[in-house]
């Protein structure tokens, strides 16, 4: 599962608070979608999405399921 | 004794170790860009990037790190800044100690695109009745810009209460904190700033090619030029998407990550640098005041370790030969500062400058008093 961002600053802000919150996450390069994102987004498990949406409630982002 | 270098309000020339150790493994170790690429060196960039802007921001008392805009220098992001922010019809006030680098935008623009502008005097400046500053207030006034520190003078310029004044007046409050930045004297949250520019190479101990404009929130204005941002590529124009779209073209990555290891060093090492920066400006701003042949400039001012005199019958070119002659760096002249000298009354002599930080000792002030002194 793929968390993409507007801004490549929180990228890696949500790197941060992923960290801190142990949900295991990795920096790849963003999915070819409709649309041009920054260029690289965190890969995270399934079975974390309800954390991220915790974690993360103050940031911008969209999730891609592949 | 060897070269003595009293130049550090143009350029800091000793920087911390820890500053050149981080410009050496960025260039070594990393040597990519941030934000041009997906593979693990460079997201190792963008991370330090982040890093970095987190580090400035911190420093500048601003939570949203998203909200600090690097760019080679001060003036770069004055221009972005100013630029951006005025339309025709507004009204802009400023300090007459500002540097050209905020004069000349502003006064390009009023000769280009309508905008005023209205010079704060010194004794409207520094006086508590802050009732005076009105007769500088239109209704269509927008921002004030107000210099940390004098690059001339060295004198501390802004201060919180007329930012808090002319806030509550309903306008921005603009900072150039070229001068005195790293003296860590300024919390844009506590402090009323809503915008602040800031160079890297000066006394936040980078080196040359970084700067950045630090905003309370997210400022959108057009950006000063256009190019590549490194995200949403499919656009013909930046995206309004911020810090990227006033970021276009490559980072000086390296220079920033200098930055930060320089700001690093001054927050872990503050109170020596003040302590050691307050005793050698006291000796030299008492030594230059006894003189009987000099004329020092502002001297009972709160200031940075920066100080503007003349020597009588001397100009300012003659007397930075003399010293250069004995290996004294000070730099004479109108230093980008007309409206401060105008101000001070010095524009047909011009000034000397010196300037200094925490690696200049004692014995260097005393070689220079005497060479100021056998001038006479």
């Amino acid at each position: 599962m793929y968390v993409i961002f507007y801004k490549t600053n929180n990228v890696f802000l949500a790197e941060e608070i992923l960290n801190k919150n142990r949900i295991t996450c990795e920096i790849v390069p963003t999915p070819v979608l409709d649309k041009a994102y920054c260029g690289v987004c965190l890969n995270i498990s399934k079975a974390d999405k309800s954390g991220i949406f915790n974690s993360l409630k103050n940031i911008e982002f969209k999730v891609v399921e592949e | 004794m060897p070269l003595i270098y009293f130049d550090n309000a143009a350029t800091s020339r000793i920087k911390p170790e820890p500053v050149y150790t981080a410009l050496n493994f960025y260039l070594r170790e990393i040597g990519t860009s941030p934000g041009r690429g997906s593979y693990k060196l460079s997201v190792q960039a963008s991370r330090m990037l982040y890093q970095s802007r987190k580090t400035v921001a911190d420093f500048f008392g601003i939570s949203d790190s998203s909200c600090v805009y690097f760019s080679k220098s001060s003036t770069e992001s004055i221009n972005l800044f100013f630029y951006g922010f005025l339309s025709e019809g507004d009204h802009v006030i400023l300090s007459c100690y500002e540097h050209n680098a905020v004069l000349r935008p502003i006064h390009n623009l009023s000769v280009n695109r309508g905008i005023k502008y209205s010079v704060l005097k010194d004794e409207d400046l520094y006086s508590q009745d802050l009732s005076r500053l009105d007769k500088y207030i239109s209704p269509n006034t927008k921002v004030v810009a107000i210099t940390l520190a004098s690059n001339l003078t060295g004198q501390l310029v802004y201060r919180k209460e007329l930012g808090v004044y002319f806030k509550s007046k309903g306008i921005s409050v603009f900072v150039d904190a070229s001068q005195g930045a790293g003296k860590h004297l300024i919390n844009m949250s506590k402090d009323s700033v809503d915008y602040l520019a800031f160079t890297g190479h000066k006394d936040l101990m980078g080196i040359p090619g970084s700067g950045g404009l630090c905003c309370l929130s997210e400022l959108k204005v057009p950006p000063l030029i256009q190019g590549g941002t490194g995200v949403f590529g499919d656009l013909y124009m930046n995206p309004e998407v911020y810090p990227e779209a006033y970021e276009a073209g490559t980072l000086n990555m390296p220079a920033i990550w200098a930055l930060k290891a320089g700001i690093g060093y001054i927050r872990e090492n503050e109170e020596e640098i003040r302590a050691k920066e307050k005793q050698l400006t006291k000796l030299l701003v008492e030594g230059l005041t006894a003189l009987p042949n000099t004329i020092v400039y502002n001297a009972a001012k709160p200031r940075v370790p920066t100080i503007c005199f003349n020597v009588r019958r001397k100009k300012s070119n003659e007397v930075v030969q003399i010293l250069d002659r004995n290996d004294i760096c000070v730099r004479g002249g109108i230093h980008c500062a007309i409206l401060a000298h105008q101000a001070l009354n010095t524009v047909q002599s011009g000034a000397v400058r010196a300037s200094l930080d925490y690696n200049n000792t004692p014995e260097e002030i005393n070689k220079f008093l005497s060479c100021i002194k056998e001038i006479g």
